[in-house]
């Protein structure tokens, strides 16, 4: 059986792409507040939920649907950070708790948007008509999801390089007592990290909601490459995670070929970044952090 | 009383003493180690399906299925603490709610191991002909009971022994217990063994209990539920594991109950997990130490630090 090696290649790229959009805010949030957030999971899945929401029961177009998910997921994590995390930290929380009251967080989450939407999972309806380029069979999707992608990875980089705020981003994250006695407003970045993390989080979602179907479970499937990704990437590392998201995203894609070939499941394509995550954990802890200087 | 309701009644019983065992290695692991385990529910399923798989394949005796499953469950632990417990406890919780996806994903999609999704058949440990309802559910009493009661006696001795005390003091202050010469990741990977071996034997238990495991029984609220218990009871205080224990799983099936009998705008079992996920958050935000307090320790040093100190108030 013949490989078509460049629908691999690009396969990778799309799934690349998803898990770039969907652990950017994690792993920024994590360095930041030094802890990860599992609710992240449930940020996802409303976003996958607000496409419904707006594309079936609203009927409009699947562009608002983005607006949607980016505005409702970035409102949630502002809420989350302030109501939640901050509350708890402020009463004493260690890290356990807070991981703890994450998971909790998710639950909540997890179970109103069930009561919502119901737990059977659902598709949005949409048919994304596949055509060829060259080689390869595309959607317009697909290639919406990688210019996504790759308009995140330059804007991030404006952002963390050029603006005061994504500099402060970068100096909370390396060094929280040095940010604070230079001045550096650790409240407002904190939550601005986090409202945008869990916005683009909820993008992320909507995409895969757009490609597979949704389900209240659909953000939990999804945490484990995206926490592969957050460690291999090192965390609180934006370069890092560029590199992770698509360097996972290949590992996934050849591994289902591997799989196939060697008449395993594919289910397994899941414990590919299982792998890797534990593999890091061996290695090289710190993730590929240290490769780029800039972070 | 009527029958049905005593037979229900006795299944929560029997519930609350499998969940009592896991909620107790949890108890180890996080009140007194300081370990924030996140995929309990793996060495839940690990030591279900062991049990499960090698009572249908060998015609050995239930008892020794409970130990292997309480070894295999030992063994995951010992290979998902090697890579993590030397690290930052965020590690150990990544990994550890990790391994609990990826050991549900193998039992899920190996059909030769335990027939996949279709779930395995599990025989009864104890059983004669003719056994009533009755009969099964006080014989599983007995059984889980009695283990139980192992266990808590072994979680009580080992916390109150001078281990115990090394291991809270690694709960506090790891760099200190390190200067004071004790290996804290030998003993962080000792306590993980334990644990997930407890977690085994309660795995163990529900699957001869139920006499039927599949994939989707293990879920990660198993975990979260596990987590209440602890938090609610009280960590570092097995006792107050117990009543979390009793607390977590009455509300359970009150939800359960309720969903039959009154029509509510919202799922009660949607609900429960609403409240659940509230109710952790308050706890965690005013009281932390749970229902009851860790207790303090009893040693000579502490009686006589103490008679010191009613004497100088005289």
């Amino acid at each position: 059986m013949g490989v078509n090696w460049a629908q691999v290649l690009f396969n990778s790229a799309v799934t690349g792409s998803l898990y770039l959009i969907g652990a950017v805010g994690l792993t920024l949030s994590y360095g930041l507040s030094g802890f990860p957030n599992f609710a992240y999971a449930e940020f996802m899945t409303l976003g996958a939920y607000m496409g419904y929401f707006v594309v079936r029961q609203l009927g409009f177009d699947i562009y608002f649907a983005f607006i949607a998910a980016f505005l409702a997921c970035g409102i949630l994590g502002a809420l989350a950070y302030r109501g939640v995390f901050r509350f708890l930290a402020n009463r004493g929380a260690n890290k356990i708790h807070l991981m703890i009251g994450s998971i909790a967080l998710g639950f909540i989450i997890r179970h109103i948007i069930g009561d919502i939407w119901g737990w059977p999972p659902t598709t949005f309806g949409i048919i994304w008509p596949g055509f060829d380029i060259g080689p390869l069979r595309v959607t317009d999707l697909w290639l919406a999801l990688i210019f996504t992608a790759l308009f995140l990875a330059v804007i991030m980089h404006l952002l963390l390089t050029r603006t005061t705020t994504g500099k402060a981003i970068r100096g909370i994250s390396s060094n929280p007592e040095l940010a604070l006695a230079s001045g550096i407003n650790i409240e407002r970045v904190t939550l601005l990290t986090w409202a945008g993390g869990a916005a683009l989080a909820g993008v992320a979602g909507l995409f895969w909601g757009a490609i597979a179907s949704i389900s209240p479970l659909l953000g939990w499937a999804m945490i484990l490459p995206v926490f592969a990704v957050t460690i291999l990437g090192g965390i609180g590392s934006f370069y890092g995670v560029l590199a992770a998201a698509f360097i996972i995203g290949l590992a996934e894609n050849i591994g289902v070929v591997a799989l196939t070939q060697l008449g395993l499941s594919t289910e397994y394509r899941m414990a590919i970044a299982f792998i890797i995550l534990i593999v890091t954990l061996i290695l090289r802890p710190q993730g590929l952090a240290k490769a780029f200087r800039r972070t | 009383m009527n029958l049905g309701l005593l037979v229900y009644s006795l299944d929560i019983v029997v519930f609350i003493g499998i969940f009592a065992i896991v909620a107790l290695s949890l108890n180890l692991e996080y009140g007194f180690t300081g370990l924030g385990n996140f995929g309990k529910v793996a060495f839940f399923l690990a030591g279900a399906y062991t049990y499960a798989i090698v009572m249908e394949r060998t015609g050995i005796p239930f008892y020794l299925a409970l130990i292997i499953a309480m070894l295999v469950s030992a063994g995951i632990g010992f290979l998902v603490s090697l890579p993590a417990l030397r690290l930052r406890e965020d590690y150990l919780a990544i990994v550890t709610l990790a391994i609990g996806e990826v050991l549900r994903l193998v039992v899920k999609t190996e059909d030769s191991l335990a027939h996949g999704v279709w779930g395995i058949n599990v025989p009864p440990a104890i059983h004669w002909s003719g056994m009533s309802v009755l009969e099964m559910r006080m014989v599983n009493i007995g059984l889980v009971y009695f283990c139980l009661i192992l266990c808590f006696i072994l979680v009580q001795l080992m916390t109150r022994s001078p281990y115990g005390r090394v291991l809270r003091a690694i709960r506090e202050d790891e760099v200190a217990a390190e200067a004071l010469g004790k290996n804290r990741v030998k003993y962080k990977a000792q306590i993980f063994m334990l644990g997930s071996a407890l977690a085994g034997l309660g795995g163990g238990l529900y699957a001869q209990y139920m006499q039927y495991i599949n994939p989707y029984m293990f879920m990660p609220m198993v975990t979260f539920t596990v987590w209440i218990m602890v938090i609610v009871g009280g960590p570092a205080n097995n006792r107050g594991v117990l009543i979390g224990a009793v607390l977590v799983t009455l509300f359970e099936r009150g939800a359960r109950i309720i969903k039959d009998y009154l029509l509510l705008p919202i799922d009660p079992i949607n609900l429960q997990y609403i409240l659940f996920g509230v109710l952790v958050i308050f706890l965690l935000a005013y009281r932390p130490q749970g229902l009851l307090k860790e207790r303090q320790l009893e040693t000579k040093a502490i009686e006589g630090v103490q008679q010191w100190k009613n004497r100088s108030s005289e």
